[in-house]
């Protein structure tokens, strides 16, 4: 098949998943939705990686599913230590980072 | 021994945190004492008829920005790095009698102060005098913050915004100087020597002569930008008080005849009736304000005012006496100002105010401690026969020569400066005792610090001319590049 | 031992003695501190002794010889060494110094007895001398500010020695400051020189002011006038006279030496010293003639009427002070320091007698109370009609012959200088009128509450108060001391004032015009290359005049005194009456005082105010809190982006990822 569809789904999956993360507020659906933009672009790399003959794009793409393994452990482990707390799981609540 | 003498306080500050608490002020004590042995050994190995520098370490630091990490002293600040010493052992010596808390923290500030002080002194390297005149100010923050009185941490953020403004635009200055003089240096440079060969044109040395001037005249501080002044003296603890002022104020002037005057002698000469002009404000602008103070480190603050003003009168004189006068007074002013803020403490100890109108009398069952005062009292106003006279009078010389009416104007100071100091001396000292004050004489501890420092004014009052021989040759080394205005007007 | 080396000595002995009771004040016993004090202002006078011998030993013409100990500070191009000049005008002035001064030693060590501050006040004394000396052997201009300094910081501390008082305290700060003023004089005009002559020892720029400058070219008059500047703050002359009468407030044995034999007297020495400048610049010798003069008459028509003894006798000074201005300034060199030795002796000894009945009076000094002393203190009293003698110029005394040659010296001169004869004579009557004021009124009449009791043995004690506000003193540490000491009780008292009394009686013979002229030739070695003084010889006619004139002043004076006091007692007080005017505008002292509080101390006050208030509040501190506020402001827009909202920051990502995708695509497409 043609490189452009794969392109275009990877696209998509990555503007859902960015626009899932501008607007959801609850953290566990924004890690939801950092998990498909980080899923469309593993896409990218496996849909490049076959298009030129490359074993480099399938290689990046253990490493960011490795990356996005631990970035959800600690999301969650945060998301726990908040619902423990019984502090609001709301991402606009809890801006005590503020400048 | 240059290397030696820079990095010894800061390694002895580091060991003192392994150290049982109180141990720790011993040690820092030990150390500093080190320091200024190798302090006076180095300015009795001192050559003074030779205006080089001496005792240079050059090694490279950073090739690829053209860095390089140079020391070396001559006349000029040879006397900076045993004042530095001195004040910092007296300062020591008095913190570790009074045990304050978190004493490792304490005296590892100190340690760190001390460093850069030196290194401000002794950096021949404009990126490293830049790297070190900053960090002075950061052992200085804390030490106000974390262990000042009253409104402290106000104080310190005024003082610490104001004066880093100032450096921050030193530094922009400090890197457009380097690259402005790459083609003619024949490559990025930051050393002093290399970088006085090759003066710039006069539209960059007015602008850069403006920043650095700016740096060096909050640091002093000088009129108009005093301003943290006041909040700063009153907030820091005492011994802390005697090195901002003794020192760190001393640092601004030795900037103006290190790296201003020789690197940008048109900007200097173009600027150079504006600057007196300011240096004999802050002269009568402090005394005035001196003798309306009632709180006595404020008179202390505004007399420095004044004496800043005219160690900068005699560096814009621009004349090898002026010049002199303005080294030797460096010097003196450091060691008195110390003795008045030591004398100060002992007061406050005393009458438990620093109010003038509460005070009176103390020098009742006290006439070593009065006789100790009247002496500092005396170099503060800078009596003849003292060597703080011997400074004035060279830089009265010097301006006489350059502005007839600015010198006329500044010799208002100093009959002001009898009126305020001896104020100062009487209010505390001489009339009736307030009900419940207690006249004591001046303990060991206290004395142990006073006596070596009066001692050294005595001493030095004998024979000034150990400082204006050696800083002449210096001076004039400094200066030269203003008689050249020929090449440059080439440009 | 050569002459320098006597001149070295001069000054190690009083400096000694000084640090030996400093350093010993804790462990000497009784009056030793006295003693010692005592001792080494004596040795002091025999070394000057001793160089006076040596001097004479060289001829005339190489009586000036300078020693120097060590450069003291000179580099670029600035000289400034520890050096001597040893040469007859300044052994004249040491002999003067330290004579009178031990005198006044051998007295205080009676009449300071008792004091809580005895020691205190010895270390201090020694110190002055020593400061004075260091003046007068002073060999260059530098070294003479540093004398000079000294000698300020000296009188300071004694003046203001019974520290308890708020009046004391404040009488010392204003002789301080007004001594830093004339202070800073010295140093423009030391300044002055170093830029034209590049020098400040005495030879060298004696020798080199004739070929560099002209006469009367503005650079020498502006250096004599500063020097005059300089003079005049430390001899009170006007308009700087006004600590003189404050001064009183120190101890009576300091008031006679520094307000009557020394200090006051290092403004004439300045001006005798710089003859040669001064000679290049005639106009500024005029105007210090002038002040002289002025200061002379002004003085002398205070002394009328106040009524504390002490101030009277300062006044007195004051008004001496500027015959010996007017004399040195006319170029009557010899004249002018011969009044200066004689001035020292009565002076002092009338500042001693003064003492004497001060304490006689329980501490009050004021002559309105006073009154027929001469059955209760025969000694004092005696001693003080002497010195009133030689101040009133009364024919036989030192006073006589002394101020007589100025005046001879000023006519024969001639011209403009008749002014200043005229001037002195008048004078003169006041000068007895006002001497035999104190004399009938203390001496003569009818005997106060005090002297009869001292007639019956008994010494008058009262409760210490100040005498000039009459607030009690504070007597904690018994100072000013509970005791006092009249000269009757004293023997050291006594004897000093004898030796002084023998002064002021027969030291004018030394001098008479045509007989006997020991002081010109001796100081012919210095003013020898004068070209003012050797112009005018004074012939005998007119010397001889002049002291007739003298003693017709005397005997008007004396005369005038004796009817307004002894014959018709009480018209003094119908004459103040009938002329308030005048006599208060004499009391208040010329308003002064008030002059000098609206053009000085008013504006400087104000200008505090306002610096406080104006400068420091609104401009200094608008700077900080500019410059913080503009950092502040600065940051407060960055911290904007800052808002702790995580999908702000998101956003940010992608916009930026947005932004930089576009950037790509246009660049590349």
């Amino acid at each position: 098949m043609d490189l452009t569809w794969y392109l275009v789904l990877s696209a998509l999956l990555f503007s859902i998943g960015a626009g899932g993360v501008l607007v959801r507020r609850s953290p566990l659906v924004i890690l939801l939705c950092l998990e498909i933009m980080l899923n469309s672009a593993n896409l990218a790399l496996i849909a490049f990686s076959r298009s030129l003959g490359d074993a480099d794009g399938q290689i990046f793409a253990l490493i960011v599913m490795v990356v996005a393994a631990c970035e959800v452990v600690v999301g969650l482990g945060l998301i726990v230590a908040m619902y423990r707390r019984r502090l609001p799981l709301d991402v606009d609540e809890s801006r005590g980072l503020r400048g | 021994m240059l290397s030696t003498i820079l990095w010894l306080p800061l390694a002895v500050g580091l060991v003192g945190f392994m150290l049982p608490k109180r141990l720790v002020g011993a040690w820092a004590l030990l150390g500093s004492v080190g320091s200024l042995v190798l302090a006076i050994a180095l300015v009795a190995g001192f050559d003074g008829a030779s205006g080089a520098l001496q005792e240079s370490v050059s090694d490279s630091w950073i090739p690829d920005l053209g860095v390089r990490y140079e020391l070396g002293v001559d006349g000029l600040s040879v006397f900076m790095v045993l004042l530095t010493s001195i004040l910092w052992t007296a300062s020591i010596l008095w913190s570790a009698f009074a045990h304050p808390d978190r004493a490792r923290n304490y005296f590892f500030m100190l340690a760190v102060g001390q460093t850069a002080a030196l290194g401000a002194f002794m950096a021949q390297d404009l990126l490293l005098f830049v790297l070190f005149f900053d960090l002075m100010l950061i052992p200085f923050y804390f030490l106000i913050g974390g262990w000042g009185t009253g409104d402290r941490i106000r104080a310190t953020i005024k003082m610490i915004v104001f004066t880093l403004v100032g450096s921050l635009l030193m530094l922009v200055a400090a890197i457009a100087t380097a690259v402005l003089s790459s083609d003619a240096a024949g490559g990025l440079t930051f050393s002093l020597e290399a970088l006085r060969q090759v003066p710039l044109e006069d539209g960059s040395q007015y602008w850069i002569f403006c920043f650095f001037a700016l740096a060096f005249l909050v640091k002093m501080p000088a009129f108009l930008v005093h301003g943290w002044m006041p909040d700063a003296y009153r907030a820091a603890p005492l011994p802390v008080l005697v090195l901002l002022s003794g020192v760190l104020s001393k640092v601004g002037a030795y900037g103006f005849l290190r790296v201003v005057i020789p690197l940008f002698p048109d900007a200097s000469i173009h600027f150079q009736e504006l600057m007196m002009i300011i240096a004999v404000a802050s002269i009568v602008y402090g005394s005035i304000m001196a003798f309306t103070q009632t709180n006595v480190r404020l008179i202390a603050g505004y007399s420095s005012v004044a004496q800043l003003g005219f160690i900068t009168l005699g560096i814009f004189s621009l004349r090898p006496d002026g010049g002199d006068g303005a080294v030797i007074q460096m010097f003196n002013h450091g060691l008195v100002v110390a003795a008045v803020l030591f004398v100060i403490a002992i007061l406050y100890e005393r009458s438990e105010t620093e109010d003038i109108r509460e005070m009176g009398g103390l020098a009742q069952r006290a006439p070593v401690l009065a006789i100790l005062f009247v002496i500092v009292t005396m170099a503060t106003l800078a009596i003849p026969g003292s060597a703080n006279f011997v400074g004035e009078f060279f830089i009265l010389t010097g301006a006489f020569e350059s502005k007839v009416a600015l010198a006329l104007i500044a010799s208002v100071g100093i009959a002001l400066a009898a009126f305020y100091a001896l104020r100062m001396y009487q209010r505390t000292m001489h009339n009736r005792l307030p009900a419940g004050m207690v006249s004591r004489e001046i303990t060991l501890r206290e004395g142990a610090v006073l006596v070596p420092l009066v001692g050294c004014i005595v001493a030095l009052a004998f024979y000034p001319g150990l400082i204006t021989t050696r800083g002449e040759v210096s001076v004039e080394r400094s200066l030269a590049s203003l008689e050249e205005p020929e090449t440059v007007a080439q440009r | 031992m050569s002459a320098t080396t006597f001149g070295w000595l001069i000054l190690a002995f009083p400096l000694v003695g000084a640090i030996v009771i400093g350093l010993g004040f804790r462990v000497l016993p009784g009056r030793s501190a006295g003693a010692i004090g005592t001792a080494s202002i004596g040795a002091a006078f025999v070394c000057s002794v001793g160089a006076l011998i040596g001097l004479l030993d060289h001829p005339v013409e190489e009586r000036q010889l300078a020693d120097t100990l060590y450069d003291y500070a000179g580099a670029a191009g600035i000289p400034f060494e520890l050096g001597i000049l040893v040469d007859p005008l300044s052994i004249f002035m040491a002999l003067v110094v330290t004579g009178v001064s031990t005198m006044i030693h051998l007295y205080s060590f009676a009449y300071m007895g008792g004091d809580a501050g005895y020691r205190r006040f010895f270390a201090y004394l020694n110190f002055f001398v020593f400061s004075m000396l260091l003046l007068v052997l002073a060999g260059n201009y530098a070294l003479l500010i540093v004398g000079w300094a000294f000698v300020g910081y000296a009188s300071y501390a004694l003046i203001s020695f019974w520290y308890r008082r708020d009046t004391a305290t404040r009488a010392g700060m204003k002789a301080f400051v007004i001594n830093v003023v004339g202070d800073i004089g010295l140093v423009f005009a030391a300044i002055l020189l170093i830029q034209q002559l590049g020098a400040t020892e005495y030879l060298a720029v004696f020798e080199a002011a004739p070929e560099a400058f002209e006469t009367n070219e503005w650079t020498i008059v502006a250096i004599c006038l500063l020097l005059l500047v300089g003079a005049f703050a430390k001899s009170a002359q006007i308009p700087f006279h006004t600590w003189l009468p404050d001064a009183m407030e120190g101890p009576t044995p300091v008031s006679a030496l520094i307000h009557a034999a020394t200090m006051v007297t290092a403004g004439v020495y300045l001006i005798a010293r710089s003859f040669p400048l001064f000679e290049l610049a005639p106009t500024a010798a005029d105007i210090g003639a002038f002040v002289g003069l002025a200061t002379l008459i002004i003085a002398a028509t205070i002394a009328l009427v106040v009524t504390d003894l002490k101030r009277i006798i300062a006044y007195s000074t004051m008004s001496q002070i500027g015959y010996m201005v007017v004399g040195v300034s006319i170029g009557a060199y010899s004249a002018g320091l011969f009044h200066l030795m004689t001035h020292a002796f009565f002076k002092a000894l009338l500042f001693m007698a003064a003492g004497s009945i001060i304490a006689a009076m329980a501490a009050n000094q004021n002559i309105d109370r006073m009154g027929g002393f001469r059955k209760a203190l025969p000694w004092t009293c005696g001693l003080l009609i002497i010195g009133a003698l030689a101040l009133s110029g009364f024919p036989g005394t030192s006073g006589f012959f002394s101020k007589d040659e100025i005046l001879a010296f000023a006519a024969e001169r001639g011209g403009m200088y008749w002014i200043f004869a005229i001037g002195g004579y008048l004078a003169a009557i006041l000068t007895a009128f006002y001497s035999f004021r104190i004399v009938f009124r203390v001496v003569y009449g009818e005997p106060c509450k005090e002297a009869k009791e001292l007639e019956g043995g008994h010494l008058a004690h009262a409760e210490p108060e100040n005498p000039a506000t009459g607030e009690p003193e504070d007597t904690d540490v018994g100072f000013p001391g509970p005791d006092h000491w009249i000269a009757e009780r004293a023997f050291p008292m006594k004897a000093a004032m004898t030796v002084l009394g023998v002064g002021a009686l027969f030291a004018g013979f030394v001098q008479v015009p045509g007989v006997t002229e020991v002081i010109t030739h001796f100081l012919e070695g210095t003013f020898e290359d004068s070209t003012v003084e050797n112009s005018v010889e004074v012939s005998e006619k007119v010397a001889y005049i002049g002291l007739l004139v003298g003693g017709l002043c005397a005997f008007l004076g004396i005369g005038a005194a004796f009817y307004l006091y002894i014959v018709a007692p009480g018209s003094t007080l119908r004459l103040r009456d009938r002329a308030h005017g005048v006599h208060d505008f004499l009391f208040h002292k010329w308003y002064f005082d008030e002059l000098l509080d609206a053009l000085v101390y008013r504006p400087a006050i104000a200008l505090g105010r306002f610096a406080n208030d104006t400068v420091e509040r609104v401009v200094v501190q608008g700077i900080v809190r500019g410059a913080s506020g503009g950092v502040g402001g600065l940051s407060a827009t960055v911290r904007t982006a800052q808002s702790g909202f995580v999908r702000f920051y998101a956003l940010l990502v992608v916009a930026g990822l947005a932004g930089l995708g576009a950037y790509f695509l246009i660049v590349s497409g």
